[in-house]
């Protein structure tokens, strides 16, 4: 029988279609061996390769099967609707943006410094579980949250999280959210802060240039406002070179016998500095200092994410700390408590973050052109941060275990001395030696490497081992270093005036209910006052973690963590929600078991920060050794600080257990009403109108 | 090549994006007006506004 036209194309769809089958197949069993390789090592060291092929063929499989069930058959993505980008088109915030660059745009918009530090983190338990909680959390939890929130906010004009709360859950889910959002940033602010603090204390270099970017900054703002407006771009490469001759000038200043000790200052000095940053940050006019050094931050922040990934491929480094350490027991040195929960608290953004619900409920949804693209820019965006994370997990393993956690570990856990810490550490079955550390301090241009808590040392040696390993050996490691704690301390700084700034806005809408004048963003007392407010809310948190014999990072970290995913909670109270209004509750798994997951994380983590009797887990545990040591009459005004802020910590940390605890019942009753019929389930979305647009215009 | 040019372009896209130059490019092309350093100033007053009322992410 002779063929027609249409079967030759039809046998060679059938091709292309098993050709597709096969290399998903394929995909899937690299993912799979590679998992297996990562997890099934034991005793030897494994090359960073295998991490980073595990991640982007499990991102792979996740984003071509899970990500594109969700969007087809959970929540109808649909092109002919027209999206708010295209409805409410104004030339400002709503605009149909080609989808590669809303994606760039987005990712810059999540990426913080959370996916690097935490990762840097939660290695002392070992690569194998962060790595596994990074892949794995990505792909069914993060990038979801991420993916569900952006679609409900493309459908609801682009709505803010607080306010889909509000409609979707009442009055109180959107009040929650809010004090949420506020106490997350003085928690947020806090720890970030201390990680530049503790990345530049004692360290002249680093010191003079991060010093060197506010006049810089400062600069560019001069330059962008009244040389050369709008040209930014223009006006960023100028501040990068400027950035890049003071790394430089800051390895003579450390060497000047003159300047070094301007610039060696203590972590005291420091956390002062700092919240005096905050406060002008958040008091100037934005465009003097916050802004020049925000675009500059975000270039900066790209650039080294892709150096970074390109050194990594290129390098492909063998991971010297084993899969699992003896710290999986729940004593480790940098932060005290199990894997369960505590590593799913730790790595945080790099997993699944609540923040990044203000980011798809912010500016993405008013610039998706069709809808479709909230699949690569909702849940691709956050597997590439996920990919960060790992790559930072990589960063931090590729050190000798000894030198990480002489890194890493606080005086008050290791021993005050360089003998006694590397004797401690060595104890541990991870020998170091002070000569070793001392080696290493003078190639990067440090005195000393000894107690540098707080990840960002680390991740800097790490980067600047991947760096030197692509080009230029140990003669340029000690730029590299200085380069890594600059990309680090640029962006933390960028999100501790931004945030502080934030912080003020929302205080001042507050109290503008008091006081009408309070709420006006032109009235300088009122500004002046509700930024010190702010600054003085986080720079205590900030100068107790300073203060602290553990670190600091040891209590704020996980506390920081835990707010986080209640932030996530809520987004997923929020997306459960959603889902169970459009008449999708038999996918309410998709939302619900992350959803789950998070809550038992979140009140098990705040449970034993309270109340474990181990006093380096539990704050209250930790109050009651400090009081029994007042008896013996040693620094009694300080041990009573100490004793009053494990106290607040341990409000704090009740406070967030509280807010969750609300969000759900609320949430529950929402679902039980509609369940049981008692409740309408209205969707809240916006009317259907057909898009205009093309497919190929879009 | 034409692929090459492309990513380029894209990436250039992007830059310009980040750095508000093209939402500039749409603000004064909304406004039917001409760039002058007191559009700019008044864009990016506007600009950095909204954007510094949003939280940035951790």
């Amino acid at each position: 029988m002779p063929l027609t036209t249409s079967e030759p194309a039809a046998a060679s769809g059938k091709l292309k279609r098993f050709l597709g089958q096969l290399i998903w197949a394929a995909v899937a069993v690299v993912a799979a061996f590679s998992l297996g390789a990562m997890a099934v090592n034991r005793g030897e060291h494994i090359n960073s390769a295998w991490l980073v092929l595990a991640a982007v063929c499990t991102y792979m499989i996740g984003f071509r099967f899970y990500a594109r069930f969700i969007a087809a058959r959970v929540m109808a993505l649909d092109n002919q609707r027209a999206t708010p980008a295209e409805r409410l088109e104004n030339g400002h915030d709503f605009e149909p943006t080609n989808k590669w660059i809303l994606f760039g745009h987005h990712f810059a918009a999540i990426a913080g410094p959370g996916p690097l530090v935490g990762p840097v983190l939660a290695a002392q338990f070992g690569y194998l579980p962060g790595t596994l909680w990074i892949i794995i959390g990505a792909v069914v939890g993060g990038a979801v949250q991420d993916f569900v929130i952006l679609f409900a906010s493309m459908r609801r004009d682009g709505k803010s999280l607080g306010k889909m709360a509000r409609e979707e859950i009442g009055k109180l889910g959107g009040f929650v959210a809010l004090l949420t959002v506020l106490l997350i940033m003085i928690i947020l602010l806090a720890v970030v802060a201390l990680v530049v603090v503790n990345a530049l204390a004692g360290s002249p270099w680093g010191t003079f240039t991060i010093a060197a970017t506010m006049p810089i900054a400062l600069f560019m703002g001069w330059y962008l406002r009244y040389r050369r407006p709008g040209k930014v771009l223009e006006c960023s490469a100028i501040g990068f070179v400027l950035v890049l001759a003071a790394i430089f000038a800051g390895q003579w200043v450390a060497q000047s016998h003159t300047w070094a000790p301007v610039f060696t200052l203590s972590a005291v000095a420091l956390a002062f500095a700092i919240t005096l940053y905050g406060f002008l940050a958040s008091a100037l006019p934005v465009w003097l200092l916050l802004a020049p050094r925000d675009y500059l931050s975000t270039f900066v922040k790209l650039g080294v994410i892709f150096l970074l990934a390109a050194g990594i491929v290129f390098v492909r480094p063998e991971l010297e700390l084993p899969a699992f350490t003896r710290f999986t027991d729940g004593n480790g040195p940098i932060f005290a408590g199990k894997i369960f929960p505590f590593c799913f608290i730790t790595i945080a953004c790099g997993a699944i973050s609540g923040f990044h619900s203000l980011i798809s409920s912010g500016t993405t949804p008013k610039m998706i052109t069709k809808e479709w693209h909230a699949w690569p820019v909702g849940y691709g965006a956050m597997l590439l941060e996920s990919l960060v994370a790992v790559m930072a997990m990589i960063a931090a393993c590729v050190m000798h275990p000894g030198v990480y956690f002489a890194v890493n570990s606080p005086a008050g856990i290791v021993g005050g001395t360089p003998a006694a810490a590397v004797a401690t550490i060595s104890s541990w079955g991870f020998p170091v030696s002070v000569a070793e550390m001392q080696q290493l301090a003078h190639t990067v241009g440090e005195q000393t490497l000894f107690y540098r808590t707080g990840g960002a040392p680390s991740l800097a040696l790490g980067m600047a081992h991947i760096f030197a390993h692509s080009g230029g050996g140990r003669a340029v490691i000690g730029f590299w270093y200085h380069f890594a704690i600059m990309f680090e301390a640029l962006f933390i700084l960028t999100v501790i005036d931004a945030g502080t700034r934030v912080g003020r806005f929302m205080l001042q809408d507050v109290l503008g209910h008091v006081h009408p004048a309070l709420g006006r963003t032109s009235w300088m007392p009122g500004v002046l006052m509700t930024s010190g407010a702010v600054v003085v809310a986080w720079g205590y948190f900030l100068y107790q973690g300073v203060r602290d014999p553990l670190g600091g990072i040891n209590s704020l970290w996980p506390l920081f963590g835990i707010a986080n995913q209640l932030l996530a909670t809520i987004a997923l109270c929020v997306a459960t929600t959603i889902l169970i209004k459009m008449h999708r509750a038999r996918y309410i798994w998709i939302t619900g078991l992350p959803l789950l997951w998070l809550v038992t994380v979140t009140f098990t983590a705040a449970w034993q920060k309270i109340f474990s009797p181990m006093p380096r887990i539990g704050f209250l545990a930790q109050a009651r050794q400090l009081q029994a040591t007042l008896g013996s009459g040693a620094r009694i005004a300080e041990t009573q600080a100490l004793i009053f802020n494990a106290r607040l910590d341990a409000v704090v940390c009740g406070v967030f257990m509280i807010l969750v605890a609300i969000i759900l019942v609320d949430s529950l009753r929402i679902w039980a009403g509609i369940f049981a019929g008692s409740r309408t389930s209205q969707v809240l979305e916006a009317p259907f109108v057909l898009s205009r647009l093309s497919t190929e215009e879009a | 090549m034409t692929r090459l040019r492309m990513f380029r372009s894209l990436m250039l896209a992007l830059l310009r994006e980040l750095a508000d130059e093209a939402a500039y490019q749409r603000h004064l092309a909304a406004k039917d007006c001409a760039h002058s350093p007191d559009e700019w100033r008044k864009f990016s007053d506007e600009r950095l506004r909204a954007k510094y009322f949003r939280p940035k992410c951790c």
